[in-house]
């Protein structure tokens, strides 16, 4: 069965440039521009995996994703933080990687390949 | 590159530093490396705990250094302050940020170090960025402290960085 990502960025670029690539991958991408767009195709489209940048404009991330129950989510992050704190992020019941941007987008497949169980 | 910054704050105040992404973390610590007396680094894009990992791996003395961080309350929970350490909504709450950096500028730090107008532009439009940065140099300017501006030389914003170049005293593009 097609696994379905949702790509999560403010970003156009990296919007376009992941779900292009993941596409090619075999997958189905619907993409949001804000953490509020994302809560709401979440809704309705109930994704296997969620790539969501972790700074964006509007409702802080750190607030929307929580009430992603039951959804893995990968955060792309510009941020620097610290070990610890990463680790701490990674405590989050849904949260499955943290992916360092700018990132390799290969690695990136594989990535959403094993995360999303396909 | 540190001394060349060192000997034009001589004769400048304020400096906007254009870097390329890839040295960005060499160019931030030798910045500080050369720097000597009180300095209060804002942050946008790296969390208070990872430049104090960073530094303290770079042997940096932090002690002398106030930060203000405008980018951990976005992802985690974090009180308005802690030791050395004050911190705003997010980088898009300029007015927030605007007041705090003023309270901190009358406290007459030698430096202050704006890490980065780059990212300013994720929350905000170039328009109110752009007159954020003029009327931060302009409160600077009323007392001693030098400033240096960090961004990213980066092309999708040349627009921003030729305007704020035309508010701060010097522009250096370490790109070149």
């Amino acid at each position: 069965m097609t696994k379905k990502i949702l790509v999560v960025d403010d970003e156009p670029d990296v919007r376009n440039t992941v779900k292009t690539v993941l596409e090619k991958n075999g997958f189905e991408v619907i993409s949001a521009i804000s953490a509020d767009d994302g809560f709401k195709k979440w809704q309705v489209e109930k994704p296997d995996l969620v790539l969501m940048d972790i700074m964006m404009p509007g409702t802080p991330v750190k607030d929307v994703i929580p009430k992603m129950k039951g959804t893995k989510v990968a955060y792309l992050s510009v941020v620097r933080t610290s070990e610890a704190e990463k680790e701490d992020l990674m405590r989050s019941k849904n949260i499955v990687d943290f992916i360092q941007k700018p990132f390799d987008i290969n690695e990136l497949v594989k990535k959403v390949k094993k995360l999303a169980g396909a | 590159m540190a001394q060349d910054l060192k000997k034009e704050l001589a004769s400048n105040q304020t400096v906007l530093l254009l870097m390329p992404g890839t040295e960005y973390n060499e160019i931030i610590v030798d910045v500080l490396k050369k720097l000597s007396g009180n300095i209060c680094y804002i942050t946008l894009n790296k969390t208070y705990d990872s430049l104090i990992e960073l530094f303290k791996k770079k042997k940096i003395n932090t002690e002398n250094i106030v930060f203000i961080d405008a980018i951990s309350k976005t992802i985690k929970n974090v009180p308005d302050q802690g030791d050395g350490v004050y911190y705003v909504s997010s980088p898009g709450a300029m007015t927030e940020l605007s007041l705090t950096i003023e309270k901190f500028i009358r406290h007459k730090f030698d430096y202050l170090i704006f890490d980065s107008l780059t990212n300013l532009l994720i929350y905000e439009s170039k328009a109110p960025v752009s007159k954020f940065v003029s009327s931060l140099v302009n409160k600077i300017k009323q007392g001693k402290t030098k400033a240096i501006f960090y961004a990213l030389s980066v092309k999708e914003q040349e627009t921003l960085i030729k305007e704020s170049g035309m508010f701060v005293d010097k522009v250096i593009d370490l790109d070149k």
